[in-house]
């Protein structure tokens, strides 16, 4: 027994060590994969949904092109997990040379922690034209400019023409307020059960009701009064009671995308961002919806010039502890300037890098209804949720207290009343 | 008690030999467990004394974060929600899984297929079922609701659509899910069951019930005290489903401890606060789990 | 060795769980009748369990639109490599927790049960440095190590072992046989129908698994079944189709192996083996 026993210990202190080298292998097989010799470097480029963004593909392309010594490995994630994942690489000392922040109002919460470099030597260096970006000064955070928008996305107005022209109602003009859009909503609404028409959608979104309170540029969603939301969330509540936009808890526990009915022909107008006019062009080329849809600009508020429309953008940045900054830059430069631009543009996508053409140019892409140039243009665009440290958690909060007035759970003014003492809560820390 | 006999034979006394022997067992086992497991869960503990964004220094903090926590009353609702639901999804999900287990250890035709579907809630993937369950409890046209009507509920419950009622309907969807894994093990547990004792019992002229609660039941305590175990802690952590679900809403009536975690580290990026709620998460776990293993010396046989 | 039922018993019987049945496959059901359906027509309202049109290109598509077939193979191969370090090693320890006596038992396997009641998200970012500093981010063996040890599978096996009868352990020791002998020759045999228990509940979380391999693969080539899922599930768009489609697949091998597995609950075992 005494024998078996000391065998067992041999064998299980055999197995450790064999254990041991085969990590001791794995570690020097992953440290020389990328950048040995020959004067390649490798940037790790973490994105999100791969598949249904191309246009990285084609700016990933377009740059090993033009800089040969420079190799780009493109790690794809989920987007719901996209956020959780960089934090948890650039935390966890992962390699990760570029930083592409999906939600543009998180940056300080990378900035903060010391994780996104000073971009401000490189542009001088560089000379960049920083006139030409869209909320550039945005992400200049304490002085140093922490990154610099590729990509910008706003509200604007998709309707249905066959849904007017049977109703017999006007196409929506470019410069409407939103009791105008109301009012026109009932008059395209139709209909009973499984055949009814609806004149407008709010999706779930917090922000598809509270982007309409923080238009005007007055307010921000950081409260931490939130007392100024209320006309919305009253045309919200109204339209649901009227029938005109489908029920949130309806759409909430349906999980009905905005996009199934806009594309069913079931809905009249939907307020909703630029990056669905992509999608839009990629149902219709696929036979799977045949809407003869077209494109207003946003409702605004009363007593704010027509154009005011409230969006987003999407940065890119250098990770402080990337080995290889120079070379990161260089691609950011391309990624975010005219090259990148133009790559964004052809698949139908809104570049933060803008000249006057841009404009024209997405809306002579094959497919974008007419007109969507001139519906397009803007006055002002108000970032959704500003760049701050606090937007995402406060976001949350809202979300949460969003859903109590849609299911009218709550008066209005008790939660508007909650949103702020959780808000006050949140910011005082 | 372990071969006393051969103690004498060898040259270590007969405790160093059985303790050696107990860790050779548990070794191979525990180096994995305790490098890639331990490790990582005892930082965390640390980390509830600590300030800490994930990345910069981790400032020693002492009591603060669980001081914070204890004013924050989304974290006071998410304990006592944590508790109902799990309380609720512990029982009923115990007697669905034994029933179906008995019932299903019978002889009868296509055991294998009706096995094999009620295991397949749990392996479908939470996406899809938590997509369908929203559908089949929608307050006005779910088919749940409809059939509540049609048996004269003329206000039926709405479900995942209010404050009140979320946490029910996730207990039937949670209890929908268990049901067919935790049945598994009862029918696993079954098979230690010795059959010459039902055979006895026969003879003696014990039937149904009486067979139940003098054989089957004491005999299956094992697996009971581990089902029961299992269920505390799935509960407890449980986090995908009420995620895709209903994202702890509608406000915070959902928020149950995980998704507090959750949200504190991947939200506010508040990696104190977040353990610190885990280790309270921990500890009322540890608590109920110790009281099971009083129970367990007192009530398992074997 | 059951007596035949009454037919009034046995009717109630199949009604009972043709009804349960019937409950539980719903979903499957929705999920098959989604797998053919255009994303617009997911989620119509009244519920169609019939497509108009099925869309039976959505199971070509899927082949076409992600690498589906590497990352079956990264999936099984994963899954099947863990589940066998997983049921070996734990029922090794497990034993030892159940039937050797030695000093700071109870507190090493509190110390097991105690970790399973921390959630995951918690010890995640310290547990990916320590990956990260010993290389294995982004290696199959990293995502082996660290699912390969989990507290689950020595607490069932202890559960099992535990209702082996001492005294059968006592003979087989007169019998001169050892501890390892024991474990390998008797505890083993008898725990069959756990061991096939472990075995599915392994196969299953690993199969299902989705967060690890999000956080710890990265290169397109070592990314697994889950990830592709996810990769239909877009951030303004969920091609809701295919997403089923790939779900349907993907449920195709967990369903065989616990058709496979579930032949060890038959009634009957344990009887000859405590006697045997």
């Amino acid at each position: 027994m005494k024998k078996k026993f000391v065998k067992t210990m041999a064998f299980g202190l055999a197995a450790t060590m064999t254990a041991t080298t085969l990590l001791a292998g794995c570690s020097n097989s992953s440290e020389d994969k990328g950048n040995s010799g020959s004067g390649t470097v490798t940037l790790t480029f973490p994105v999100w949904d791969l598949a249904s963004n191309p246009y990285l593909n084609d700016i990933v392309d377009g740059f090993e092109e033009t800089h040969p010594d420079i190799k780009i490995n493109v790690v794809d994630v989920a987007s719901s997990e996209y956020s959780n994942k960089l934090s948890v690489m650039l935390n966890g000392g992962s390699a990760c040379d570029i930083v592409y922040i999906k939600d543009g109002d998180s940056t300080p919460s990378y900035a903060e922690k010391g994780q996104l470099e000073d971009l401000t030597p490189y542009i001088e260096k560089d000379g960049i034209d920083t006139s030409k970006y869209v909320s550039f000064d945005e992400l200049n955070i304490d002085g140093k400019q922490t990154a610099i928008p590729f990509k910008t996305d706003y509200y604007v107005l998709y309707y249905n023409k066959d849904i007017f022209d049977a109703a017999n109602v006007e196409y929506p003009s470019n410069d409407m307020t939103w009791s105008e859009w109301e009012e026109m909503c009932s008059k395209l609404t139709s209909g009973e059960g499984a055949n009814k028409i609806y004149g407008g959608y709010l999706h779930t979104w917090q922000a598809c009701v509270e982007n309409w309170a923080v238009q005007d540029g007055k307010n921000t969603i950081l409260g931490p009064d939130y007392s100024f939301m209320k006309p919305a969330y009253e045309m919200a509540l109204r339209m649901q009671d009227a029938g005109t936009i489908m029920d949130y808890s309806t759409l909430k526990t349906s999980n009905i995308a905005y996009a199934s009915p806009f594309q069913q022909g079931t809905v009249a107008t939907l307020p909703m961002g630029t990056w669905f006019s992509s999608m839009m062009i990629a149902k219709k080329d696929a036979g799977e919806t045949n809407v003869n849809w077209g494109i207003a600009t946003l409702p605004h508020p009363d007593g704010v010039p027509a154009g005011s429309t409230v969006g987003s953008i999407t940065p890119m940045g250098i990770n402080a502890n990337s080995e290889y900054k120079d070379e990161a830059w260089e691609f950011i430069k391309y990624a975010c300037g005219e090259e990148g631009a133009n790559s964004l543009i052809a698949r139908g996508q809104m570049p933060a890098y803008q000249d006057e053409n841009t404009l024209n140019d997405l809306a002579a892409l094959e497919g974008m209804p007419e007109g969507s140039a001139e519906a397009m243009k803007t006055t002002s665009i108000v970032l959704d949720r500003p760049i701050d440290s606090a937007s995402a958690e406060v976001n949350q909060m809202l979300s949460e207290e969003h859903s109590l007035i849609m299911i009218k759970e709550k008066p209005i003014d008790d939660v508007l009343k909650e949103m702020s003492d959780r808000s006050k809560e949140i910011q005082g820390e | 008690m372990s071969g006393k006999a051969k103690a004498k034979k060898g040259g270590l006394s007969l405790t160093v030999r059985q303790n050696l022997i107990g860790y050779s067992f548990i070794l191979p086992n525990f180096i994995g467990f305790f490098i890639f497991i331990f490790i990582p869960v005892m930082f965390s503990l640390v980390l509830s004394f600590s300030s800490w964004d994930g990345f910069n220094e981790i400032k020693f903090n002492g009591l603060n974060n669980f001081i914070d926590i204890f004013h924050d009353s989304v974290f006071l609702g998410a304990i006592w929600k944590t508790a109902y639901f799990s309380f609720f999804t512990v029982i009923f999900s115990m007697l669905a899984s034994l029933g179906l287990a008995l019932l299903l250890n019978q002889k009868i035709k296509a055991r294998g297929f009706f096995r094999c579907a009620l295991f397949f809630p749990y392996v479908a993937s939470v996406v899809a079922v938590s997509v369908v369950f929203n559908a089949m409890l929608q307050p006005d046209y779910g088919p749940v609701n409809e059939f509540l009507r049609f048996i004269g509920i003329s206000n039926p419950p709405g479900w995942l659509a209010s404050t009140d009622r979320v946490i029910p309907g996730l207990i039937i969807v949670n209890v929908w899910r268990n049901m067919g894994y935790f049945m598994i093990i009862y029918l696993a547990g079954l098979q230690n069951i010795d059959q010459s004792l039902y055979e006895a019992a026969e003879i003696d002229g014990a039937k149904g019930w009486a067979r139940f609660s003098k054989i089957t039941w004491p005999l299956l305590s094992p697996s009971t005290f581990f089902v029961v175990m299992m269920l505390i802690i799935n509960s407890f952590k449980v986090f995908d489903l009420v995620y895709l679900m209903t994202q702890g809403g509608p406000g915070t009536a959902s928020t149950m401890l995980s998704q507090y975690i959750y949200n504190q580290a991947f939200i506010s990026w508040d990696y104190g606060k977040s353990s610190a709620a885990a280790m309270i998460l921990f500890l009322i776990v540890a608590l109920l789990t110790v009281f099971q293993f009083k129970a367990e010396k007192k009530f398992v046989n074997y | 060795m059951v007596k035949k039922k009454n037919p009034l018993t046995r009717a109630v019987i199949y009604i009972l769980l043709i009804g349960l049945t019937v409950i539980t496959l719903t979903p499957l059901i929705w999920m098959l009748s989604s797998s053919l359906k255009l994303d617009s027509e997911v989620f119509s309202i009244p519920i169609k369990w019939i497509p108009d049109n099925p869309q039976w290109s959505n199971y070509a598509k899927i082949w076409e639109k992600i690498p589906l077939l590497t990352f079956t193979f990264n999936s099984v191969k994963l899954t099947v490599i863990i589940t066998i370090i997983q049921v070996i090693t734990s029922s090794f320890a497990a034993y030892g927790f159940a039937k050797c006596k030695f000093k700071g038992r109870n507190i090493l396997f509190l110390f097991y049960v105690a970790t399973m009641a921390i959630p995951w998200q918690v010890y995640m970012l310290p547990q990916y440095s320590l990956m990260n500093s010993l290389h294995l981010v982004d290696t199959h063996i990293g995502y082996i190590l660290m699912q390969s040890f989990n507290a689950f599978g020595v607490f069932l096996m202890r559960q099992a072992f535990i209702s082996i009868p001492d005294e059968l352990l006592e003979a087989a020791r007169i019998d001169g046989l050892s501890e390892y002998g024991i474990y390998a020759k008797i505890a083993l045999p008898l725990s069959k129908a756990s061991i096939t228990t472990l075995v599915i509940f392994t196969f299953v979380t690993i199969w299902n698994d989705y967060m690890g391999p999000m956080i710890y693969l990265n290169t397109e080539t070592k990314k697994t079944l889950q990830l592709g899922i996810k990769m239909f599930i877009g951030q303004y768009s969920t091609e809701y189709g295919l997403v089923m489609a790939v779900s349907v697949l993907a449920l195709v091998p967990v369903l065989i192996i616990f058709l496979i597995g579930q032949k060890q609950f038959v009634q009957g075992i344990a009887s000859s083996g405590i006697k045997g």
